[in-house]
Formats: structure tokens, C-alpha cells, sequence
């Protein structure tokens, strides 16, 4: 029904997806695995029309379509239902059902309320539940708005006379069991009526429900099978492949971090997000953190720099027990933050790298109280010469700068204000090889100096082969903790048994 | 000319200009605006007329830099008439008794709403147009309560500690000296104090400063302060040369400021931009001011040329790029 | 997990057709307290009018409340325009200048004392179409040069008395035609016709809100308006429709203005910006969109006029009144505010 025929789309010099082929027929549940930035949510939001392909093609019923933007998937029969949810919160269960659609019950500019919550009432029919089409929105709970989703994408059934194909993105993240088992049963008696493409992280549950997954691993498709005979750790080995050579990740250089212990978390809890997190974190030593999205390491990093304070749970930096409240607050204790999202939070970019680089620590360009730009050109220069920043000159803007030279204008910032306690999180999101071969370096730099480092890796293979231990979460829990000294490094395999 | 060399780039945007037209352009429409004028009327280009013209200046040029604080944060004063109104009403009601302590008393009123207005506006999140009007309201009302509704004249007492205000320095009328005062130590203050560095770089990133540590909250409670102060002091100034405090006094002085801040090249979105841009802004607003009595045109036409200008001006300066959304 | 069926056994021990869903509502104390907060105004303005019935009985005199009615009447009008912008997340600044245009155009084409016009009521009829005109154009300013509906308004509110002194030279015109002046000098039923002038206006707004579709289009960007995007709602258009309808109803405001005094003048809604804003956020409507209605803003509205007539029966400096509404604007708006939402505020 369904042929994703040679796909390929990249996103500033990332290759997001390549080559990437796929069937979905009729009537069948198709499951998608892989890891973070495998390119299944790329796949996704191509599939609803949010992104259109560099190349390649879809084809629907042997006829080829064009997806520019959601209401083409919508009127090919594509529907999705996102992690996300992407109900109006402030509109009725009729209302979000229809949006955008409202046309066929209007009147003489009038809405005929009655015609379209009957209209409703029949959707919700076909996913049996027992709502009232008037309730608004934001009085449901999740597993009820999730069915409405659902209903909202069956909806598309009577506007289109394709086969519907429905998108269902990680739906089970966030369901107590009761509810899966609901959507599950749902979507079982469903499968008369649509085609299903299901994303998940829960492996097992993908070969509950699915009758055929792909498997997916740095934007390409690696295997495609039944899921009768397929089990859990077969999925593991196709998504993780090969291990990468031990010097890519600079491992002789890692030294065994110093005794001292810079900071300390027992029985760590955000309410909702993570809990009962416990670890130690010394001098010099490089601490990973793997987790696939919705794992809660996002926000353990986040707490470590003020931006979650926890609710329980206590946090020990240098001795000291504290609640980080802000980062300002954080930075004054010596921490250090590179965040994922380096153009938003790392830098400002549309001032200088001399700017930035005295961000956090502008006492350091002052004489006399006041701010000396002689000094802080010089300080400027001084890191841009001893990290290698490849920029024109100091006032050069940072929004001019590549991806891995901004990278290092961020972590210049934190040497300069000289904080003792780096939180790295997704380094190398976005940089080339080069690149992310001198961050590595980098690491093994500030590691050897006593700096510890708390990193939040984009890959399983780099929390390998760049931290000394590694703590694995999964769905808010510390699941395992591995000691990973070179030479002697846990596999993949054996970290994502723990991960999903 | 702000002498950080910052500057807002904008993403494809067929109004954004080049960088550097971006920076010299206010000068530019300055001195074009001047010839011009000179060019109809001869008379324009004399240093009397020009003295007149950058006294008249001075107090829009005061009440333009406090604001021009807020607008670098990426906010806006929406109370700075009211502020510099009470300022007068207070100078008109004090000055017989309290002699040269009116002075301060003002320039604190100003500073206590100021500060009034960040915190609210930090604290429970309130953005700043509505804070600022909410905050206007209460400054009115002070200044009706003060002066029980009226105008009111400062009498002979009085007008002796005003003297001042209306004085020359050496042929320079003292105004222009106050306002030049306020600019130096704006321009210092933004590019070389932390307050002035921070201010900045919350305007063209808030989410990095924070994530920097900055202390971003009392930052922006500062910026308000500092507007209102300096409200204040342009309502000094005012009711120096007017001789009386009322609770109007400033209400017409609203849009010129805030078009002197965005005519000068500073982006209503913050980040870029500075005192001395506001600077050539207060004279360009001035200019056009006389220069259309001068020319004749009729001055019931300029609210309307100002809401075009202004409108046109934010065209030209916004940074799109940082607002997704534009609501 | 069994392999062949693939079918997961349940806790409750059945494999196949689950039992509908049947609690899905949020907790009870989280619906509670999200009721409590939409009916928050009314029962302050409820609360209000008691307090100040049981210190000076005369507020509830029918003479009385026909005055509220009279001074809420404008007001009502003026707010009803603002609440649909603000509904989509907006704001809209102009009020003062949209109004001050539309009074002058109907005082300078009825009979007036200015010039030899009598146009009857192809006046009225100009002013409506001027003033939406000014709101149209608003909208395309905002929408089309993507500047920030704050700025564009508020340039536009002093093009709009720009306009006006423009057109009166400076001074002012009076209304000599009765037909206008009746509006607010002749009664049906007790109350100025204005209150009735007023109330349609809230009829009218309260079906395009309710039934129509652009409507509902509103509170659906201001809900979420990337995802309204997504939808295929033409935003853009549906802002420009807002604005051009805020426009007209500041219009008919400005003809109510009118014949409430008699002249028009570029001055005439000095200050309305702010009880106008005062009185949306009051009544509930949150200002980050998506939230409240015409039906909020009548009970704020009503809220500030009970409060100035409160205050008069109070014997409360009317000076005062300005410093109220302040506070009560800060006061609604942090209530409102969804901390959820945390973005930065500027």
C-alpha cells in the first residue's frame, strides 16, 4: 500500500536519513526500532508532511504523492499521533477532532454544534470510548486524549477513500499498563480498518503488537523481519553494529580519575521526571549517562545546573549540600554547562566570540570595575588560540562560526570563569568527524587537568568510549552502572539491554 | 554611534540592509534631514535655531535613554510620561518647602516605581507593556492625588532652586549639559559596566545569558529602575523649564521617546543598538519636529507622520529571526 | 508475551477485547480548582457589589444600576473589539485613536456646527467602514511585515488621532443631529439606547465566537498556534479579520462616544486604553490567548464600572481610580498566568 522508496533528507550537513526503503500493505502493523538519531521521528514527521525528502519518493497504491505539507498526509490517508499531543487544550473533544474541517457542518456561516458532536460521537465510537464529544480537552486525562488522537486520525477515514496508514509515535511512553493494554486491544480491532506504523523504544511491546519491524541505525534501514520468531536481544545486536576502534574515542588516554569526590547525589528524585538517582562524581573523571528519550537523563542533567531543582533526594557539590535553584547559582559553585541546544542556550549569537567567552566570568575582563576590552580581547585570543577556535578574530560574530568552533567558544566560556565541574549535554550534536574528534580531545584535555565531567552523550558508542563510568536509566530509573576503564569497555549490546 | 560593535544580523528579510548602512543609517537621515531643511529655509542652520533645537531635545532625549535600558532587554516602559508627570507634580508641590530636597525625592519616586515595575515584571511573570501600563495607572493616580487634579504653578520661592534648569554654562544652556551628562554615562555605563554588557546580551539571547549564570531577574529589575529614574529626572527638567508640574505634563512625550529609541536603530527585540544610537534618534525626532514648523507643514499632520515613521522604522530594525512567531 | 497471538496478557488476565475506557476525566481537585479559576471573576464581581451594597444601599437602586449600565455601556463596546485580539495572543494599542477617528468622521458628515453636512446615516454607516479600515490595516501591518502587534498598534493609535486632530484643525465639532444624540439621550425600556447599542454588539460577538468558524479558528491560534498552522487554518487571515472587526467595534464605540457628548474631537478616548485592557484581563480572558470570551469581558467590564461607581458612592477620591485598576490589572494577569507555559516573558 504504502513504498517509502529510497529516502533520503539531511538537516545542515547531517545525514538525518539515507536510502532509507520501506513497505507497509494493508491491514498490518509495521514496527520501527533504532536508536536516538536512528531517523525513525524523521521518518515520522516525512510520512505527515511536516519535513519533505532531499530525494527519493512515496508511492500509494503503485501512485506516487507529494507530501508538502499536513493536510496532503491527511488527504493521502496518512494520519499521526505524536508524543507530543497536538490537541488544543482550550477546544472540545469535537472541536480538536475536526480542525481545521469544519466546513461540511457549516450552515449559512453557521456551526451546526449537534451535526458535529454526532459526528464526533461516531469517531469515538470506533475506538470505544465514552466520552462526551462537548468535554473540553484539557479536563481529559492522557490515555484519553491519546484515544481522541487516535479517533481524530480515523476520522481521516471518511474524507479520503485511501487505505488509512496511521502513525503512532512512542504512544506508550507515558500509559500505565491498564491503558496500553487498552490501546493495544484497540488497535488489534482496528487493524481492519488502517495500516499501523508504530515507533517505539519498548521492544518488546513493538514485537507484541507489530507483524513485521525495521530495524534502523544511523539513518539507514539495517534489517526487516517477522516478528514471529524475532526476540528482543536480535533487535539489540541490529541496532547497536560494531564497535568503533578504541582510538576513535582517544581511550589510551584515559586515566583513572583522582579519589576526591566533587559531587555527590543520593536518592535524587524530580516527581515525574526521574527518581532515587544515586552516584558519586570525582576529580578528573568523566561520568556517562545513557538513556534512550523520556529515560529522565535529560533532566538529571538539567538539575544539575539549576534548571529543575529536585524534589527529593539530596546533592552534594564539593562537600556542600545543596538545591541548585538557578544556574546562576550553579555556576557559582564551580559547574559548568554545554547545552544541546548550543545556538539557543550556548552562545549569544549575534555578539562576538570575546563577548561570550567573558560571559560567565567578566570580573576576568575587568580593571577597576570596569570592563577593559584590551583585557578581554587578550583573554579572547588566549582561547581561541589554545582550543584552535577557527575564527577570523575576536569580534567576529558568533553566528558566522561552525558548529564544532562554537562548540569550543562555549567551553572556552567555562574555562575562563574556571568551573571545576563540566556538564556536557549531546557535545557533538551536529558536528562533523573532525569536529567531534577534537571534542574528544578536548575531554581527555580537561579530564587530565581534574576537571570532572558529567556527559550526556548522543551515541551509546561515544558514552563508551569517552566516560570511566556509566549509569544507565530507564523510564526515570537508575537501571545499571557500569565501570568502563580502557581496555575493558561494556558493549553496547549490554548497556541497551538495560535501556529499553 | 554605540561603540560596541554589535550588531543584530538579520535572516533573509528584504527590509534588512546591509550592516553597515544598518549602523551609519540614523546618522545619515540626521544630517540629510539638516540639509534639507537648510536647503528650504536657511534660517534652519543657524547655532541659535540649532541650540533651540537640542535643548528642546534634552528632556526627550532623557526620557528616550532611560527606556532605551528596557528596550536593549528586549522590553518596553509603557510609564514613562506618567513617572516624569508625578516627578513634576512632586518638584511643583516640594520645591517651596523642601528647597533643593525635592530633587532627590523625585528622582526616588522614580526609582521606587521603577524598581515597582521589575519586580512585579519578574517575579510573577508578567510582561512587561502590561506591568508598565499597570504601573502608569499607579503613577497617574499618585500625581492626581498630589496635585488634587490641577496644574500647578511654582511660584518666585521656588523658581530661585529652578534657576539651574534654565541657566547657561558658559553660553550652553544647561539642559543640554544635564542631557549630555546622561548620555556619557550611558554609553560608559552600557559598554563597559556589567550591567550594560549583560543588558545587551539578555537582549539578543536571554535563554544563553541565563544559562551562563548571569543573574538575569536582577538585571532587568535594574533596567526598569534606571528607566524611571531617569523619567524622573526628566520630569525635573520639565517642570524646570515649564515652571509648573501637572499630571499630563508628559503625556504627549510617550511616542517620541519610544520612536527616538527605534528611529535611532535600536531593535524594539533588543540586543542591539544603545544610547548614542537613541541619541541621533531624540535629534531626528526634534528635527523633523521644527523643521516641519519651519517648513510650514501643518502640525496636525505630524502624530500621523510619527505613527507611520515609527511603524516603518520597527520594519526596518526588527530582527525576525527571533521571533517565530509574531504575535 | 505469547509469541504466536502476540497478543499481551493483561493484569486482569483477558487477551483480546479490552472494556471501553471508562474513567478518563483528570482528578477531581485539578477539574475543581480549573472551574473555580473561569468563574473566579464572576464571583468577584458578585462579591464586589455586595460589599459595596452592604456599606451604601442606594448602589442597589434601580437608578443606580441603570447609571452602571450607562457608564459600562462604551467601555463594553471597546472591549469586545479587544477581547478577540487578545484571544489570539495579541494586543492591540490603537483603541484611543481608532475610536477618536470614528467619532469625528460621523461628527463631521451629520449636521454639525463646522460644516453644511447632513448626511444622516450614511455617517454612522462611514465611520463603521473608516474605523474597520484602520483595524484591516492593523492587521496587515502585523501579519504581513511580521512586526509585533504591540508596535503596530501603537503606532497606529497615534496615526489614528493624528488623523482626527488632522481633520478638526485642532479643535473640536459639535453634533447637532438629533438622530445621533438620541443614542444616548433617549431611553427604551429605562436605558439609553447606547446600553441597548451595547448589548447587541455583545449578542452579535458572542455568536461569531461561539458558532462561526473564524470563531473558533481564534482560539484555536490562540491556543496553540503552531499547531493551528499545521492544521491548515489560514491564520493570517483569520488575524486580519480580528483586527478589522476590533476596528469596527471601536468605531461604533466612537459613534457611541459621540452622542454621549455631543462632539468629536481627537481626544475623546483618552484613557480608554487602559480601562479597556483592564476590563479583558479582569473578566478572565488571558492575555497569552485562547482562553475566555466575550461573555468574561462583559463581568469585567462590569467589574470596573461597579468599582467606579463604587467608589463615587464611597466617597473614594475618583483620583484613585486609575491606582485600582492598576493593581487589578497585575492582579488578574498574574492569576491567569499558566505557569506551565514557562517561556520567557518579555
Amino acid at each position: 500500500m504504502l513504498s517509502i522508496g529510497q529516502v533520503s533528507k539531511a538537516f545542515a550537513g547531517v545525514q538525518a536519513l539515507d536510502d532509507v526503503s520501506m513497505e507497509i500493505g494493508e491491514n498490518e502493523v509495521v514496527g520501527l526500532v533504532g536508536e536516538n538519531g536512528a531517523g525513525k521521528s524523521t521518518l515520522m514527521r516525512i510520512l505527515a508532511g511536516v519535513y519533505t525528502p532531499d530525494r527519493g519518493s512515496l508511492r500509494l497504491d503503485g501512485q506516487p504523492v507529494i507530501l508538502r505539507k499536513p493536510s496532503d498526509a491527511n488527504a493521502a490517508g496518512i494520519g499521526i499521533v505524536f508524543q507530543e499531543q497536538s490537541l488544543l487544550p482550550n477546544l472540545t473533544v469535537a472541536e480538536n477532532i475536526y480542525l481545521g474541517q469544519e466546513a461540511e457542518f457549516v450552515r449559512l456561516g453557521i456551526i451546526d454544534r449537534r451535526r458535529l458532536n454526532d459526528a464526533a460521537r461516531r469517531q469515538l465510537a470506533k475506538v470505544q470510548i465514552d466520552i462526551e464529544p462537548r468535554t473540553r480537552t484539557s479536563e481529559l486525562n492522557f490515555a484519553a486524549r491519546q484515544m481522541v488522537e487516535l479517533a481524530k486520525a480515523l476520522a481521516l477515514e471518511e474524507r479520503t477513500d485511501r487505505h488509512l496508514l496511521i502513525l503512532l509515535d512512542e504512544p506508550t511512553s507515558v500509559l500505565e499498563q491498564r491503558d496500553i493494554d487498552i490501546l493495544f486491544a484497540r488497535i488489534r480491532t482496528l487493524k481492519r480498518r488502517a495500516s499501523f506504523l508504530f515507533v517505539s523504544h519498548r521492544l518488546d511491546e513493538v514485537l507484541a503488537m507489530s507483524d513485521r519491524v525495521y530495524v534502523m541505525k544511523d539513518a539507514r534501514v539495517v534489517a526487516e523481519m517477522p516478528t514471529g520468531n524475532a526476540t528482543v536481544p536480535q533487535l539489540h545486536q541490529l541496532m547497536v553494529g560494531r564497535d568503533r576502534h578504541a582510538e576513535y574515542y582517544r581511550e589510551s588516554r584515559q586515566k583513572p580519575p583522582s579519589p576526591k569526590i566533587v559531587m555527590q547525589a543520593s536518592g535524587l528524585t524530580v516527581s515525574g521526571v526521574y527518581k532515587g538517582v544515586d552516584f558519586t562524581l570525582r576529580q578528573g573523571e568523566v561520568l556517562g549517562i545513557a538513556g534512550v528519550i523520556g529515560s529522565g537523563r535529560e533532566g538529571l542533567t538539567r538539575t544539575l545546573f539549576g534548571f529543575l531543582p529536585q524534589t527529593h533526594g539530596t546533592l552534594q557539590v564539593n562537600g556542600q549540600s545543596v538545591r541548585l535553584t538557578s544556574p546562576s547559582q550553579a555556576a557559582d559553585l564551580g559547574i559548568g554547562y554545554l547545552p544541546r541546544e548550543r545556538r539557543v542556550e550556548g552562545l549569544v549569537q549575534p555578539l562576538s566570540v570575546a563577548v561570550n567567552v567573558t560571559l560567565a566570568s567578566l570580573a576576568t575582563a575587568k580593571v577597576a570595575g570596569l570592563i577593559n576590552p584590551l583585557r578581554e580581547r587578550k583573554l579572547a585570543r588566549r582561547w581561541i588560540e589554545k582550543l584552535r577556535i577557527r575564527a577570523p578574530n575576536v569580534d567576529t560574530l558568533c553566528l558566522n562560526l561552525s558548529g564544532g568552533n562554537q562548540q569550543k567558544v562555549v567551553l572556552s566560556k567555562w574555562m575562563n570563569a574556571r568551573s571545576r565541574i563540566l556538564i556536557f549535554d549531546h557535545p557533538t550534536r551536529g558536528l562533523d568527524v573532525g569536529a567531534k574528534e577534537e571534542v574528544y580531545e578536548l575531554i581527555r584535555d580537561l579530564s587530565e587537568s581534574g576537571i570532572a565531567i558529567v556527559l550526556t552523550a548522543d551515541t551509546l558508542e561515544e558514552t563508551i568510549g569517552l566516560s570511566h563510568s556509566i549509569l544507565v536509566m530507564r523510564d526515570g530509573q537508575v537501571t545499571a552502572r557500569f565501570e568502563a576503564p580502557p581496555g575493558t569497555k561494556p558493549s553496547q549490546v549490554q548497556l541497551i539491554r538495560h535501556m529499553v | 554611534m554605540s561603540k560596541m560593535r554589535t550588531d543584530t544580523a538579520t535572516a533573509a528579510n528584504w527590509l534588512s540592509l546591509g550592516p553597515w548602512i544598518r549602523t551609519s543609517a540614523p546618522f545619515l537621515v540626521l544630517i540629510g534631514l539638516v540639509a534639507f531643511i537648510g536647503i528650504l529655509k536657511p534660517g534652519f542652520v543657524s547655532i541659535d535655531t540649532l541650540v533651540v533645537v537640542m535643548a528642546d531635545t534634552a528632556t526627550l532625549f532623557i526620557l528616550a535613554a532611560g527606556v532605551t535600558f528596557v528596550v536593549m532587554l528586549g522590553g518596553i516602559d509603557l510609564s514613562i510620561q506618567a513617572v516624569a508627570s508625578l516627578s513634576s507634580v512632586i518638584i511643583a508641590v516640594t520645591l517651596n518647602r523642601a528647597g533643593y530636597w525635592a530633587f532627590p525625592a523625585a528622582l526616588l519616586a522614580g526609582l521606587a516605581i521603577g524598581c515597582f515595575s521589575g519586580i512585579v515584571h519578574v517575579w510573577l511573570r508578567i510582561p512587561s507593556f502590561i506591568v508598565t501600563l499597570a504601573t502608569s495607572g499607579l503613577a497617574a493616580a499618585a500625581a492626581l492625588v498630589m496635585s488634587q487634579g490641577r496644574s500647578i504653578t511654582i511660584g518666585d520661592t521656588g523658581r530661585s532652586f529652578l534657576s539651574w534648569i534654565i541657566g547657561r554654562f558658559f553660553g550652553v544652556p544647561n539642559v543640554i549639559i544635564v542631557a549630555a551628562a546622561v548620555g556619557g554615562i550611558g554609553i560608559l555605563a552600557q559598554c563597559y559596566t556589567a550591567f550594560g554588557r549583560y543588558s545587551t546580551a539578555i537582549g539578543a539571547g536571554e535563554a544563553a545569558t541565563w544559562a551562563s549564570g548571569v543573574a538575569v531577574n536582577h538585571q532587568k529589575v535594574i533596567a526598569y529602575a534606571l528607566s524611571a529614574m531617569l523619567a524622573a529626572l526628566a520630569g525635573i527638567l520639565l517642570a524646570g523649564r515649564l515652571s509648573s508640574g501637572s499630571p499630563t505634563l508628559a503625556n504627549e512625550l510617550l511616542l517620541p521617546a519610544i520612536a527616538a529609541v527605534v528611529v535611532g536603530g535600536t531593535a524594539i527585540t533588543g540586543g542591539a543598538g544603545g544610547i548614542g544610537r537613541t541619541a541621533i534618534g531624540a535629534l531626528i525626532i526634534s528635527v523633523v519636529r521644527v523643521g516641519m514648523t519651519f517648513i510650514g507643514v501643518n502640525i496636525f499632520a505630524q502624530q500621523i507622520v510619527f505613527g507611520a515613521v515609527l511603524i516603518m522604522a520597527v520594519a526596518a530594525t526588527i530582527d525576525r529571526t527571533k521571533v517565530l512567531i509574531v504575535k | 508475551m505469547d509469541p504466536q497471538t502476540g497478543s499481551q496478557p493483561s493484569q486482569t488476565g483477558e487477551t483480546s477485547a479490552a472494556p471501553p475506557v471508562r474513567n478518563h476525566r483528570q482528578g477531581l481537585t485539578q477539574r475543581g480548582s480549573a472551574r473555580l479559576k473561569r468563574f473566579a471573576p464572576f464571583l468577584a464581581l458578585v462579591g464586589l457589589a455586595l460589599v459595596i451594597g452592604v456599606l451604601n444601599p442606594r448602589f442597589f437602586e434601580f437608578n443606580n444600576l441603570i447609571r452602571i449600565a450607562n457608564l459600562a455601556a462604551i467601555p463594553l463596546v471597546l472591549a469586545l473589539g479587544e477581547t478577540f485580539v487578545i484571544l489570539l495572543g495579541s494586543i492591540d494599542l490603537s483603541v484611543e485613536g481608532v475610536l477618536a477617528v470614528g467619532s469625528v468622521v460621523i461628527s463631521l458628515l451629520v449636521r454639525n456646527d463646522s460644516n453644511a453636512n447632513a448626511l444622516g446615516w450614511i455617517g454612522p454607516v462611514a465611520a463603521l467602514i473608516a474605523c474597520a479600515a484602520l483595524g484591516c490595516l492593523n492587521g496587515l501591518v502585523h501579519v504581513n511585515l511580521r512586526i509585533p502587534s504591540f508596535m503596530a498598534t501603537l503606532g497606529m493609535w497615534f496615526i489614528g488621532v493624528g488623523l482626527a486632530t488632522l481633520a478638526l484643525g485642532g479643535s473640536s465639532v459639535r453634533v447637532l443631529d438629533p438622530g445621533i444624540r438620541a443614542l444616548a439621550l433617549t431611553r427604551w425600556l429605562e436605558f439609553p439606547l447606547a446600553v441597548w447599542v451595547a448589548l447587541a454588539a455583545l449578542g452579535l460577538t458572542w455568536v461569531f465566537e461561539r458558532f462561526t468558524t473564524v470563531g473558533r479558528y481564534v482560539y484555536a491560534i490562540g491556543g496553540g498556534e503552531d499547531l493551528a498552522v499545521l492544521s491548515g487554518i489560514p491564520v493570517k487571515r483569520v488575524k486580519v479579520i480580528v483586527f478589522t472587526m476590533a476596528g469596527a467595534l471601536y468605531g461604533l464605540a466612537g459613534l457611541l462616544s459621540a452622542a454621549q457628548l455631543g462632539q468629536g474631537n481627537a481626544l475623546i478616548g483618552s484613557g480608554r486604553l487602559f480601562f479597556t485592557i483592564t476590563a479583558v484581563v479582569a473578566g478572565g480572558t488571558a492575555l497569552t490567548g485562547g482562553e475566555g470570551g466575550v461573555l468574561n469581558t462583559l463581568v469585567g467590564v462590569l467589574i470596573i464600572a461597579v468599582l467606579a461607581n463604587g467608589m463615587v458612592l464611597l466617597g473614594i477620591s475618583p483620583y484613585l481610580q486609575q491606582a485600582v485598576q492598576g493593581l487589578l490589572i497585575i492582579v488578574a494577569v498574574a492569576l491567569s498566568i499558566d505557569r506551565a507555559r514557562l517561556k520567557i516573558v518579555k
